[in-house]
């Protein structure tokens, strides 16, 4: 990269200063002055963490709650939050080609923006996370539930915090203690998951339209008019927050220049498409206030309607999957979201240290778990769910100001191998969008999410106020 | 010049025979220090934690090298793909060979096989610039089903290397396993050279055969690199 970008400065008020060297990245590895760090995750491998989080949600908890609210609206509710995750994903594919470091949004966000923005970003991009986690948790939790259901083994819906608490604390002592190679097992998982619902989804929406089986009980589209249609979507967006996943991975791709942005905007595409089309399916098999009453699990029912009692094995196991993968990659995101901040002097640097048994961050693991379990308790779904959006939200927006803050002083590091089509339409658009969703939520939810910013720019100012990080790569 | 790359799990403490620093001393030699994480750990966190320590490592054991008198030099490499790491290095320092290290004391013969995908008079040209002019013994070892064509290939190269005032031995394995023939041979010998092979289902099903050579057979063992496939790969 051209030109010698300024040096971090300043120290934390335990008197440690952010790591930062100067890099040269190859599409093969980051070279620093001494040691090498090899890209290892390939376009598939990306694609994988991107879809294999965001489809958990989506397709297997939302469709009972979505059509509830909104009707078979629904689709356009899920529909509007793929395009909002697309106007963002695209400017997070430019900032991420131009600083391919793990990190993600809190990386580019603090050194276009300050230390402010991006301790707010960093740190509630930890308890966005968290949140994240928790609602997996408990969507994992009703499909463990009609899992035993399914084999005969009726325990209700008692089942689902306890059940939900021991796969979260489970999973977190899995990768402190876990060295074996869970990516080709999360590849393996994905592809086999997109092989049901595709199926499934293929003969559902035959049927759907009419071309097979009996025809539809006809529905109005939007029974509760326009507003709910923005309510709903503003809830699902959770749906979409795989993508920027994908950046916080970003040191350790190959070729980031190309399989960034298209792992990014390739996974919001591609689950963008079978939420639509899932919806769909669903809203026509069920009228949508009988699907409501079905809940987390109404896509079982949906399975058994279409498939007879294979379909709805078929969708029980794949919610258990994909609830499951997406939790599982959501505690990586966390352990290295913290990483991120403690590199740079915002947490205590103990935070990152790596023990030396498994070689796994188990500080970070455990600063992600602990509360996951503490919320997961809450079994709050809608709540999770829309917590975690305001946060992820907030920093979407923010990566799209930064991008336009950077473009229109463009220093001389800046240069991205990918720049976002569409200049300044596309960020401007992304930024309006992210932080209008924010307005369409429960007023609850903003209420903790503005409560948690408020105290990480508290953080910031007694911890790390000297801390300056623009502009340091 | 002839170069060799030697890849150590550094931070276990993996290190050289004494044997295998004698018997690279007439080469080049990098030597790369790695250090595998579990896909949780970002590697550049790593490297905040154990650079100076892993660097400090690779100084001390490239002056071991360098007390034999070779060029040596080290890189450091953290890494969630050892055989990645390898593979990309040893293509951009153009390495000719790269060693396991194994168990050795003093090194006098060493055992060549020809069974592979490297190019035979590649080989042999290594073998010729690794043992120079001095007083250690090669035994090259072919096993085929060709026996006509097998028993010629293995006098010329057995010529090829006498020429060069090398002490050479053959051995010569038909219808056997070859695997198993390879490492009968080894036994009596203190270091083995093997061919690349191109990736197959059986070495994704039982790991690489020079991995499982060195494992049987405990000695250290040099890969030759199949120098033919690397250029065509850096040109597509």
């Amino acid at each position: 990269m051209g030109g010698e970008p300024p040096p971090a400065e300043g120290t934390n008020i335990e008197g440690e200063s952010p790591e930062v060297e100067p890099t040269v990245e190859t599409d093969d590895a980051t070279i620093t002055d001494d040691a090498e760090l090899e890209r290892t995750l390939g376009l598939s491998g990306g694609l994988a963490i991107g879809i294999g989080t965001m489809i958990g949600a989506g397709i297997f908890v939302f469709p009972g709650l979505a059509a509830g609210q909104a009707g078979p609206a629904a689709a356009a509710s899920f529909a509007i939050g793929a395009v909002v995750a697309l106007l963002v994903a695209l400017p997070t594919s430019e900032l991420a080609t131009a600083m391919p470091k793990s990190g993600g949004g809190y990386y580019f966000i603090s050194r276009a923006l300050g230390t402010l923005a991006g301790a707010v970003v960093g740190l509630s991009l930890w308890f966005g996370l968290v949140f994240a986690t928790a609602f997996y948790l408990v969507g994992f939790g009703y499909y463990a539930v009609d899992t035993l259901a399914e084999l005969g083994v009726t325990v209700g819906d008692r089942l689902v915090i306890p059940i939900a608490l021991l796969f979260g604390a489970g999973f977190t002592v899995l990768n402190v203690t876990g060295t074996e190679n869970a990516a080709k097992l999360q590849n393996g998982i994905v592809a086999l998951l997109l092989s049901i619902l595709i199926v499934f989804l293929g003969y559902g929406s035959l049927d759907a339209v009419g071309l097979i089986g009996e025809s539809a009980a006809p529905e109005q589209f939007a029974p509760f008019g326009a507003m709910p249609i923005l309510t709903t979507a503003a809830l699902v967006f959770t749906s979409y927050l795989g993508f920027a996943q994908v950046a916080t991975v970003a040191g350790e791709m190959k070729d980031p220049g190309r399989n960034l942005p298209l792992a990014m905007v390739g996974s919001v595409l591609a689950v963008g498409v079978l939420y639509v089309v899932t919806i769909f399916v669903a809203t026509s098999a069920f009228g949508s206030e009988a699907l409501a009453g079905f809940g987390e699990t109404a896509m079982v029912e949906v399975g058994r309607h279409y498939l007879g009692a294979a379909g709805a094995f078929a969708i029980v196991f794949g919610g258990l999957l994909a609830t499951m993968s997406s939790a599982n990659a959501s505690i990586l995101s966390t352990s290295r979201a913290i990483y991120a901040v403690s590199r740079d002097a915002l947490l205590p640097k103990r935070a990152s240290r790596i023990n030396l048994r498994y070689g796994t961050p188990h500080v970070a693991l455990g600063l992600a778990g602990g509360p996951i379990l503490v919320l997961t308790a809450t079994g709050r779904v809608e709540l999770l769910a829309e917590v975690a959006s305001f946060l992820h939200l907030i920093m979407y927006g923010l990566i799209c100001v930064a991008l336009i803050a950077l473009r229109r002083d463009e220093p001389e590091w800046y240069d991205p191998e990918f720049r976002v089509p569409g200049y300044p339409i596309v960020p401007a658009l992304g930024a309006i969008a992210s932080f209008a969703m924010i307005g369409f939520m429960q007023p609850t939810s903003q209420l903790v999410g503005v409560g948690i910013m408020l105290t990480t720019a508290g953080w910031y100012v007694y911890y790390a106020r000297d801390v300056n990080l623009r502009g340091a790569l | 010049m002839t170069r060799v790359l030697v890849p150590l799990a550094i931070l276990e403490g993996e290190s050289v025979s004494p044997g295998l620093t004698t018997l690279l001393e007439p080469v080049d030699v990098t030597v790369l220090g790695y250090h595998e994480l579990p896909e949780q750990t970002p590697p550049d966190q790593a490297r905040i934690q154990y650079e100076e320590r892993a660097t400090e490592a690779l100084e001390d054991l490239v002056e071991t090298f360098r007390v034999g008198g070779n060029e040596a030099d080290h890189r450091l490499v953290f890494t969630h793909d050892r055989e990645q790491t390898i593979d990309r290095v040893a293509a951009e320092t153009a390495a000719d060979a790269y060693t396991i290290p194994g168990a050795s004391g003093q090194i006098e013969r060493v055992l060549v096989t020809l069974t592979g995908n490297v190019a035979v008079d590649r080989i042999c040209s290594f073998v010729g610039e690794l043992i120079g002019p001095r007083e250690i013994g090669v035994t090259l070892f072919l096993a085929t089903d060709d026996e006509t064509g097998g028993r010629e290939l293995l006098e010329t190269a057995a010529d090829t290397l006498s020429a060069r005032e090398i002490d050479v031995r053959t051995e010569f394995a038909v219808d056997t396993s070859p695997f198993e023939a390879l490492l009968e041979v080894g036994i009596d010998h203190d270091a083995i050279v093997v061919g690349e092979r191109a990736p197959s289902l059986r070495s994704l099903l039982f790991g690489e055969e020079a991995e499982r050579i060195a494992v049987e057979s405990v000695a250290p063992v040099l890969v030759v690199r199949n120098l033919d496939e690397t250029v065509t790969a850096a040109d597509t």
